[in-house]
């Protein structure tokens, strides 16, 4: 048989974003993957450099658009750690609530997309309609749906608004009724087993050799999770389980998501009990103003930037939805970061493709690219 | 407990095709009263089309044909305008929430097609860097006359928070001609389907 | 593991051309080396100290020579570990760890397109972020970036 190299990409149905997946065709046979990314390239991390500490948090918000709390999180721990700051305990926790709501968030996205491209219409509404439940709450004290610029250096920005709690509890109520509707939709349907099962396999060996973290690889049975491993904020003052499939293949990454917005569920219930019976400032003391403000004083609008922070370098690592994110910042003394460096987990994920879709067949393609859950704006920074 | 009752408007039997139809060369939008070319489409298929085919006819021979056939066309158009399904960068979510069970921007009549050449609007939804913008000219180029750009969000408006990066384009416009701008980072889909009404207010006032 | 326990295992497999093991925030150590020490480290690190997954190589331009560094994670200690080694600026070369770390192979591709650190004996060193034939090395202190207006009016004069 004669074969042949196909695009999937930069505009498919498929992608989710803009990247091109070459294939190399044996009729209808997957020989070789190459997939071929940086469509959304805008350099993230040079801006950075331009940048005062503070205004890098914009830039995280857009690097990956479905957990963008997350990203300023990461962002976040490195710089506190770069400019040996320590932040109080409330706004742990209030980090803490966002990073969980955004994973829901982000695994009610990728539960939309990747329904739909198995060929299932209904569930996309179903999500779809669940995240902008978070999203409503996200606005009530972020103010905005998306991108947020809540976290600062220090601590964050504001407190939550009178009532949130009780909001939030009805909330996790609907979420949680609505979690067995998504798995009588999905795992109770045979269509769903045949279109799934056994396909995009990857092991647990082969993921740790190419870099792959994350839902991907506890699906691979691996109990790696930076929140229980290496815990950062407060995560080693609640209690969770790590959630785990054995199958390896798209059903268990199905099975993994779902457990984890469960437990995430669990862990917003335990933060938010806690959120209520603790008032307390939201920013560092020893943050001066200038560098908690979101803009300079009045009148001083030069002092900001006469500034020095003392040199260092921050590293943090946190878990994200998509998998484990790093960040490297370089402090030099300046007001700007020297060179910030980022690890997207979906970068690394993206980079094995070979490893899981050599082998199958070319209607595959949608089913397994979707349960890797792709999110570009981190992929090319 | 049973289902409540759908009282449908009926389409009017009794009244006969007039064969003088009031059809302007302005015809109302979506949403106003009294829309002349919807009423005919309620009449019955064979008492609609000779009626149709006088009144057109008619018109034709009174006003010319540009002037007639233009309005149709237009009507057409801006009431099924379908967007080119593609994801550029974060503005995609949104424009995916548009589609969600909230908003339901397909009320509209806004189909996201994935082939641009079933498509005539275009949404850049997101940063365009210099690696996808000669990919984005060859789909606007495969999509179908008469063809539209929405411009969605700042950084396809003129680079937004990227403006300065050494591989972003800043400004969509500088690679195809842009109908509608979207302010916002990104915008809410409130703001997504308020300019595609804004289009659809442009091809109303199309001309040639 | 502590940088002591880490220079116990390495010091007797690479000698002299261990610089040294620092305390780095957050990891079990930061582990400078020569860099023709680099396949040596790579294999005594993921087959003795147990850092089988790469997390991220990156480079940095310090203006007078170069650093690449990489993350690694243990999944027995529960730990990360950076290795890290200098460059000269003229000469930025350093052998790969796609050979040892298969997941090295992206990262390392990035690297050289922003920072132009060349890895030798890279299986497949091409562009991967900026399109084919990108000439500039953006990450480098010395590319500036500039409002387009900016550029444009600059253009116009040339």
């Amino acid at each position: 048989m004669s074969e042949m190299w196909v695009n999937m990409g930069p505009q498919h149905p498929m992608t989710h974003g803009l990247w091109n997946l070459r294939v190399l065709l044996d009729g209808e046979l997957i020989r070789d993957v190459d997939p071929e990314v940086g469509y959304l390239h805008r350099g993230i991390e040079k801006i950075s450099e331009d940048r005062h500490y503070n205004e890098v948090i914009t830039l995280m918000d857009r690097c990956c658009y479905v957990a963008g709390l997350t990203w300023e999180h990461l962002y976040i721990i490195a710089s506190e750690d770069a400019l040996h700051l320590e932040p109080p305990e409330r706004a742990l926790y209030l980090r803490v609530m966002c990073d969980e709501f955004q994973r829901i968030a982000s695994h009610l996205m990728w539960y939309a997309a990747f329904v739909q491209d198995i060929g299932l219409m209904t569930p996309f509404l179903y999500g779809m309609r669940d995240r902008d439940l978070i999203l409503d709450l996200f606005q009530s004290f972020t103010g905005a749906r998306m991108t947020y610029e809540y976290l600062r250096v220090g601590g964050v920005r504001n407190d939550l608004p009178p009532g949130f709690t009780d909001h939030t509890r009805k909330v996790l109520d609907w979420l949680t009724a609505r979690f067995v509707d998504y798995d009588k939709l999905c795992l109770g349907s045979d269509i769903f087993h045949k279109r799934c099962d056994n396909l995009g396999v990857l092991k647990a060996a082969d993921c740790v050799a190419h870099g792959v973290t994350g839902p991907m690889l506890r699906s691979a049975g691996l109990r790696r999770d930076l929140r229980k491993d290496r815990p950062y904020a407060v995560y080693n003052q609640l209690d969770f389980e790590v959630a785990l499939a054995d199958s390896a293949d798209v059903t268990g990454r199905y099975v993994v998501r779902m457990e984890e917005m469960r437990q995430a569920v669990r862990i917003l219930r335990q933060v938010v009990d806690w959120l209520d019976h603790h008032p307390g400032p939201v920013m560092a003391e020893q943050v001066p103003r200038w560098l908690g403000a979101p803009y300079a004083p009045v009148g001083k609008e030069g002092y900001l930037l006469k500034r020095n922070y003392p040199k260092g370098v921050g590293f943090s690592s946190v878990e994200e939805p998509h998998g484990e994110a790093q960040a490297y910042v370089v402090n030099e003394g300046g007001e700007h970061p020297y060179r910030v460096k980022f690890r997207s987990p979906v970068f690394a994920n993206i980079s094995a493709a070979r490893q899981y879709l050599v082998g199958y067949r070319i209607a595959d393609i949608p089913p397994i690219m979707g349960s890797v859950d792709v999110c570009v704006g981190e992929v090319d920074r | 407990m049973t289902a409540p009752t759908a009282q449908l408007a009926r389409p009017k039997e009794s009244a006969p095709p007039s064969g003088s139809l009031e059809l302007g060369t302005e015809l109302p939008m979506v949403g106003e009263a009294a829309v002349p070319f919807l009423e005919i489409e309620t009449l019955r298929a064979k008492e609609f089309i000779p009626a149709a085919k006088e009144a057109l006819g008619s018109l034709i021979a009174e006003q010319g044909h540009a002037k007639v056939i233009r309005p149709v066309f237009n009507w057409a158009g801006r009431n099924s305008l379908f967007p080119l399904h593609w994801g550029l960068a974060c503005c995609a979510i949104e424009f995916a929430a548009a589609f969600g069970a909230r908003w339901d921007a397909e009320r509209f009549g806004v189909v996201p097609r994935s082939s641009p050449r079933q498509c005539d609007v275009m949404i850049v939804n997101g940063t365009v860097t210099w690696k996808v913008a000669h990919k984005l000219i060859t789909l606007y180029e495969q999509m179908p006359e008469p063809k539209w750009v929405i411009a969605m969000g700042n950084c396809a408006t003129g680079g937004g928070p990227f403006r300065t990066a050494y591989s972003v384009v800043p400004g969509v416009d500088k690679l195809v001609p842009v109908d509608v701008y979207i302010a916002g980072c990104p915008p809410r889909p409130e703001a997504m389907l308020d300019g595609i009404l804004e289009l659809e207010k442009l091809i109303r006032e199309r001309k040639e | 593991m502590q940088p002591d326990d880490l220079t116990g295992v390495l010091a007797p497999k690479l000698g002299v051309r261990l610089k040294g093991v620092e305390p780095f925030p957050g990891t079990a150590g930061r582990v400078r080396f020569e860099r023709e020490a680099a396949l040596d480290l790579f294999r005594a690190v993921r087959d003795d100290l147990g850092f089988r997954h790469l997390s991220m190589v990156g480079g940095i331009d310090w203006v007078d020579h170069r650093e690449v560094f990489y993350v690694l994670w243990s999944d027995d200690a529960k730990q990360y570990l950076v290795l890290s080694t200098d460059v000269p600026a003229d000469d930025p070369r350093v052998e790969t760890a796609s050979s040892v770390w298969p997941s090295a192979n992206w990262h390392e591709r990035e690297a050289w397109e922003l920072v132009g650190i060349v890895f030798d004996h890279h299986p497949d060193l091409r562009h991967l972020l900026t399109p084919d034939g990108y000439e500039f090395r953006p990450l480098l202190r010395s590319f500036k970036l500039h409002e387009p207006e900016e550029l444009e009016v600059k253009a116009r004069h040339v």
